[in-house]
C-alpha cells in the first residue's frame, strides 16, 4: 500500500473572492503616462510639489530595470494596469454611511467587528481610496492623530511634518516601484502618536482590492514620537481575476528615542496578485521596531520590511511567515542596518512550501563600522511539504564593525520521521502528530498575532490531515 | 598600468541584491604579463603516463546515467513554467492581459535555468567551476598546456603541483585529476610568490604578478580523492584559484583551502555530486591583513541521492582587509536523503575590517536536510575571559588567533617548502614568528 503524504489543504479563498459591481466607480486609462499621473494630483487637489514629486519619479521609474534575481514578473505589463480606481463614495466616518456592497465585503472580512471588540481605529481602503477612516474618541484626546494620509496633506497643521517625511525612507531612486509607488500612489494612513503617549489598543488599516487588473499603492506614514507607544495592524486582501493585479504599497515608520512600535500584518493576496510592496523604519536611541509578518497570497510576492537602526541602543525584531501553495512564488525576508553603537536585531522566520509553490527567505544584515558593540541573531526555518515544492534562503550580511556578535543560523528540510516516530511512540496517532508538528512551527509567529489575526493566520494555514500508515 | 578586468567572476548562482554587491567578484590583472614562473609537477610517472582524460570519464558516467535513467515525463509545475518560458511564451500576460494558468509560477531566472537543467540531465554542459568561464579561459591561456593526472583502478596516488610566481609575470597550472574507481588520489597544490615586489596590491600600481591554478577532478565510483591548495603569496600578487569536480557513486572528496597569503586571492570551487552516496567536505581556512581581499565562492550540487556535503570555513580578518564569502548548497530535484552543511567562523581583529558572507541553500528536493550556520564577532566573552585570567589582553588573544592560524598551517604543511613558505608569510606579520615556532617545536 503507498503511503499517503501529509496533506495541507490549499486555503479556502471563498471569503476573499468575493467580488463587488463595480458601478459608478471611476476608472483611468490602464498604461502609466505622465497625463494619468497628473490626473491623479488634481483628482486629490494636491500642493504642486506633490505633482512634481509624482512627475519626477515617473521619470525615475521609465529610466529603471526591473530586478532581475527575483521572480519573474514578465506577466505584469504595466499597459494593461489601472492606477486609480475610485469606489461610489468618499471617506466616511461611520460604516452606515458606506454603500452596502462595500460594507458588506469588510462585514465579511471582520473589520467592523474587530472594531467594536478591540481595536482604537480603523482606516478601510477600497481599490485606490478610504471609505472609511476612525478612530475612538479617547485616542484623540490623547493627542493622536490617525487620518487619510490625503486628508493630513491638506491640513496646514500636518503638511510640512508630510514633506519632510514622505518617501524620505523610501525614496524613488530605491527601486523600480518605489519608483511606480512615488508616481501613483493614493490612499493610506497617517498616524502621529505624540511624545510620551501609550495608546493600548492597536490601529488597524485594512486594504481591499476589488477591481480586475487595477493597482493599489497606499501610503502608510507613522512617526511615533520619544517614549511613545503603538501597535499598528494592516490587513490586504483581493478577489482573484484571471489577469494581473498589483499591489505596490510603501510603508515608513519613524521610531523616536525610547520609543516602541510594533506593526502586523497578514498579507492575504489573491493569486493573480503582483505584490511588490516596500516597509521601512527608522529608529532612534534605543526606540524599538517589531515586524509580525504574514505573506500568504500573491502570485509573485516581493517583500522584504527594512529596519535602520540610526540610534545607540536601538532595536529590530522581526517575525515572519510565508506560506506559498500552487503557483506562487513568493521571494520574502527582511532587511536590517545596523548604524549605531550596541544596536541589536533578531529575526525569525519560517516558510512553508506546498503544490509546486515557491518560497523565497532573503534577507541582508548590514553592520556599519559605526555599530561597535552590536548583536544580530538569524534564525531562518523552511518546511517542505512534498517534493514539487521548492524552498531556497539567501541571506546576506555585511559586517564592518569590531566587537559585534552576528549568529546565524538556518534550516530547510521536511518533518523529520524521528520526530513522527516520537509523537507515535506517546500514544499519538501519525496523522495528528503530523499536524502538531506543523502547527508548532508555525506557532511563533501566530503567537505573536492579536488573537483574530492568529484565527485567520490559523485559517489561511488551514491543516487537514489525511496521513495513512503504510 | 593597464588593467584587464574579469567582471561578473565567482557569481553565485542564486543572485541576492545588487546593492550589497556581493553577488560576484571582479578581479583586475595587469595587461602586460608577460607568461613566466616556474610550474613544477612532483608525481610518479604512472600517474602522469596515462590515457584517461577527463572529458573521457564524463562521457563514461553520463552513459551510466542514461541507462538508469526513467523516461517518466517531468509534469511538476516548475518544469511545466521553465518549458513554457524557454518555448518563447516569454512573458505569461497575453495581449488582452490574461495571465493564463495560474498554478504555474513565475519563475526566477536562476530557477528556470536550474530547472531546464536539471531536465536535460547533461554532465558535460552542467560542469562548472567556481570561477566562470572568463577566470578559467584566463588561466587556461596562462597555462598553456593541461596536464593529467589519473590513478588506476585500486591504486593510490600522490602529486604536488607548485605554482610560484614572479614579478612582471603570470603564472597557472592547468590540471585534470582523473581518479579511477576505487582509487585514492591525493594532490597538493602550492600557489606561492615571494616579495619580488614592494607593490600592495590593491594600490594604484597595480599587483606585481598572478598565480593560478585551473583544476578539474573527476572523482570515480568509491575513489577518494583529497585536494589541498595553499596560497602564501606575498601581498603584491593576485591569486586565482579555480576548480570544479564531478563526483561518481560513493566517491569520497576531501578539500583544503588555507588561504594566508596574496594581495587579491579569488578562490572558487563548484561540486557536482552526480552519483548515489558521494560525498565532500570542504575546509577552508583563511587569514587576511593589511589590504589584503579575500573572495571565495563554493557551489555544491547535490544531484545523486544520500550524498552528502560539508562546507566548513574558518578566519581572521585583520587590518582593513576585505573578504566575501559565496557558499552555495544546493539540493536539485531528486537527491533524496542528501544532507549540506555549511558553516563559518570569523573573528574580526581590526576596525576597518569588511567580511560578508552568503551563505545559500536552495531546495528542490523535501526529503533533504539543509543548514548554514555563521558566526561573525571577535574574540568570545568565554574565551577572553580565560585568556584574561591568564594575563592576555584583548589586543594580545587576538593576535594570538592570527598567530594560531599560522601555526596550524605551518605544522601542518605537507612538506618543507610550503612550511618554508607560511614561516616567510608568519615573520612578516608577526615579529620572530619562524624563529619562535621552531623553538618551541625543538
Amino acid at each position: 500500500m503507498a503511503k499517503q503524504r501529509t496533506e495541507v489543504a490549499d486555503i479556502d479563498r471563498t471569503l476573499y473572492d468575493i467580488t463587488d459591481s463595480e458601478e459608478g466607480f471611476e476608472r483611468l486609462d490602464a498604461g502609466l503616462t505622465p497625463d494619468i499621473v497628473r490626473e491623479i494630483s488634481e483628482r486629490k487637489d494636491e500642493p504642486e510639489w506633490m505633482l512634481d514629486f509624482r512627475l519626477k519619479s515617473l521619470e525615475i521609474y521609465r529610466k529603471m530595470p526591473n530586478p532581475t534575481w527575483g521572480p519573474s514578473i514578465q506577466g505584469l505589463d504595466m499597459d494593461h494596469i489601472v492606477t486609480y480606481v475610485k469606489p461610489n463614495t468618499d471617506q466616511q466616518a461611520t460604516w452606515d454611511e458606506v454603500p452596502d456592497d462595500i460594507k458588506n465585503t469588510f462585514e465579511r472580512l471582520g473589520i467592523p467587528e474587530a472594531e467594536r471588540s478591540y481595536l482604537a481605529g480603523v482606516g478601510a481602503q477600497y481599490d485606490s481610496e478610504l471609505v472609511y477612516h476612525n478612530m475612538q474618541d479617547t485616542a484623540a484626546k490623547m493627542g493622536i492623530v490617525y487620518s487619510g494620509i490625503e486628508e493630513a496633506l491638506h491640513e496646514p497643521a500636518w503638511e510640512a511634518l508630510i514633506r519632510s517625511k514622505f518617501m524620505t525612507l523610501i525614496p524613488p531612486t530605491d527601486h523600480k516601484f518605489a519608483a511606480l509607488h512615488g508616481a501613483v500612489w493614493s490612499g493610506g494612513s497617517f498616524v502621529y502618536v505624540p511624545k510620551g503617549v501609550k495608546l493600548d489598543f492597536p490601529l488597524q488599516s485594512y486594504f481591499r482590492l476589488n477591481a480586475k487588473g487595477a493597482g493599489q499603492f497606499e501610503h502608510t506614514l507613522i512617526i511615533v514620537e520619544d517614549d511613545a507607544d503603538l501597535h499598528f495592524i494592516e490587513g490586504c486582501s483581493a478577489p482573484k481575476y484571471n489577469v494581473a493585479n498589483l499591489h505596490a504599497g510603501a510603508v515608513e515608520l519613524f521610531v523616536g528615542k525610547r520609543a516602541h512600535l510594533r506593526y502586523s500584518t497578514i498579507e492575504n493576496w489573491s493569486k493573480n496578485m503582483y505584490n511588490l510592496n516596500t516597509k521601512r523604519a527608522r529608529v532612534d536611541d534605543e526606540g524599538e521596531i517589531e515586524w509580525i509578518s504574514g505573506s500568504f497570497g500573491s502570485h509573485v510576492g516581493y517583500l522584504y520590511p527594512m529596519s535602520v537602526l540610526n540610534g545607540r541602543k536601538s532595536r529590530s525584531s522581526f517575525t515572519g511567515i510565508t506560506f506559498a501553495g500552487a503557483g506562487q512564488n513568493l521571494d520574502t525576508g527582511c532587511k536590517v542596518v545596523l548604524n549605531a553603537p550596541d544596536t541589536s536585531a533578531t529575526v525569525e522566520t519560517k516558510g512553508i512550501s506546498k503544490g509546486g509553490g515557491i518560497q523565497t527567505f532573503r534577507s541582508s544584515v548590514v553592520v556599519t563600522p559605526k555599530a561597535e558593540g552590536a548583536r544580530v541573531s538569524v534564525s531562518c526555518a523552511s518546511l517542505m511539504l512534498d517534493d514539487e515544492s521548492r524552498s531556497d534562503t539567501i541571506p546576506a550580511m555585511d559586517v564592518r564593525a569590531k566587537n559585534v556578535d552576528i549568529g546565524h543560523e538556518a534550516t530547510i528540510g521536511r518533518i523529520g520521521d524521528d520526530k513522527i516516530f516520537y509523537l507515535m511512540s506517546r500514544g499519538v496517532p501519525e496523522e495528528e502528530a503530523r499536524a502538531m508538528i506543523v502547527n508548532g512551527f508555525a506557532n511563533p509567529v501566530a503567537k505573536e498575532l492579536p488573537l483574530e489575526y492568529a484565527v485567520e493566520m490559523n485559517n489561511l494555514i488551514k491543516l487537514e490531515m489525511e496521513g495513512a500508515i503504510g | 598600468m593597464e588593467q584587464l578586468k574579469i567582471k561578473h567572476a565567482s557569481a553565485m548562482p542564486a543572485p541576492t541584491w545588487s546593492w550589497l554587491r556581493m553577488n560576484d567578484t571582479e578581479i583586475s590583472l595587469p595587461a602586460a604579463l608577460a607568461r613566466g614562473g616556474d610550474i613544477e609537477i612532483e608525481a610518479p610517472d604512472t600517474l602522469l603516463d596515462t590515457a584517461s582524460t577527463f572529458e573521457g570519464a564524463l562521457a563514461e558516467l553520463q552513459e551510466h546515467l542514461d541507462a538508469k535513467r526513467a523516461n517518466a515525463t517531468d509534469d511538476r509545475a516548475c518544469v511545466r513554467a521553465a518549458q513554457m518560458d524557454q518555448e518563447g511564451a516569454g512573458g505569461r500576460e497575453t495581449s488582452d492581459g490574461s495571465l493564463g494558468d495560474l498554478d504555474t509560477p513565475a519563475l526566477s531566472r536562476y530557477q528556470k535555468r536550474a530547472t531546464l537543467e536539471e531536465v536535460a540531465g547533461d554532465v558535460t554542459r552542467a560542469f562548472e567551476t567556481g570561477i566562470g568561464m572568463d577566470a578559467r579561459s584566463y588561466l587556461n591561456f596562462a597555462a598553456g598546456e593541461t596536464v593529467t593526472i589519473a590513478t588506476e583502478a585500486g591504486s593510490t596516488g600522490e602529486a604536488t603541483i607548485r605554482v610560484t610566481g614572479d614579478a612582471g609575470t603570470t603564472v597557472a597550472a592547468s590540471i585534470d585529476a582523473v581518479a579511477a574507481p576505487d582509487s585514492s588520489l591525493s594532490l597538493t597544490i602550492a600557489l606561492d610568490a615571494a616579495p619580488g615586489s614592494s607593490d600592495d596590491a590593491s594600490s594604484n600600481q597595480g599587483p606585481a604578478g598572478v598565480i593560478g591554478s585551473e583544476l578539474r577532478v573527476f572523482a570515480g565510483a568509491h575513489s577518494h580523492v583529497d585536494v589541498t591548495v595553499y596560497v602564501t603569496a606575498d601581498a603584491g600578487f593576485v591569486a586565482v584559484d579555480d576548480s570544479g569536480y564531478v563526483l561518481d557513486e560513493g566517491a569520497r572528496v576531501q578539500v583544503r583551502h588555507i588561504v594566508l597569503g596574496g594581495g587579491v586571492t579569488a578562490t572558487g570551487m563548484a561540486a557536482d555530486l552526480r552519483s548515489d552516496t558521494a560525498r565532500i567536505d570542504i575546509d577552508t581556512r583563511y587569514l587576511a591583513s593589511g589590504s589584503e581581499r579575500r573572495d571565495f565562492n563554493y557551489v555544491v550540487r547535490h544531484r545523486g541521492k544520500r550524498t552528502i556535503s560539508n562546507i566548513i570555513a574558518n578566519g581572521v580578518l585583520a587590518g582593513s582587509s576585505k573578504k566575501c564569502l559565496r557558499g552555495t548548497i544546493d539540493l536539485v530535484h531528486g537527491c533524496k536523503g542528501s544532507e549540506g552543511t555549511e558553516r563559518e567562523t570569523v573573528l574580526i581583529a581590526d576596525e576597518g575590517v569588511e567580511n560578508k558572507t552568503v551563505p545559500t541553500i536552495l531546495c528542490d528536493e523535501d526529503d533533504v536536510a539543509g543548514n548554514h550556520g555563521a558566526t561573525i564577532g571577535h574574540v568570545r566573552p568565554e574565551q577572553l575571559f580565560y585568556l584574561e585570567s591568564r594575563g592576555v589582553s584583548s589586543e594580545d588573544a587576538e593576535a594570538l588567533f592570527i598567530r594560531a592560524k599560522l601555526e596550524d598551517a605551518a605544522l601542518s604543511a605537507p612538506d618543507e617548502r610550503i612550511r618554508a613558505a607560511i614561516l616567510r608569510l608568519g615573520n612578516r606579520l608577526i615579529d620572530g614568528f619562524a624563529e619562535e615556532l621552531e623553538g618551541d617545536a625543538a
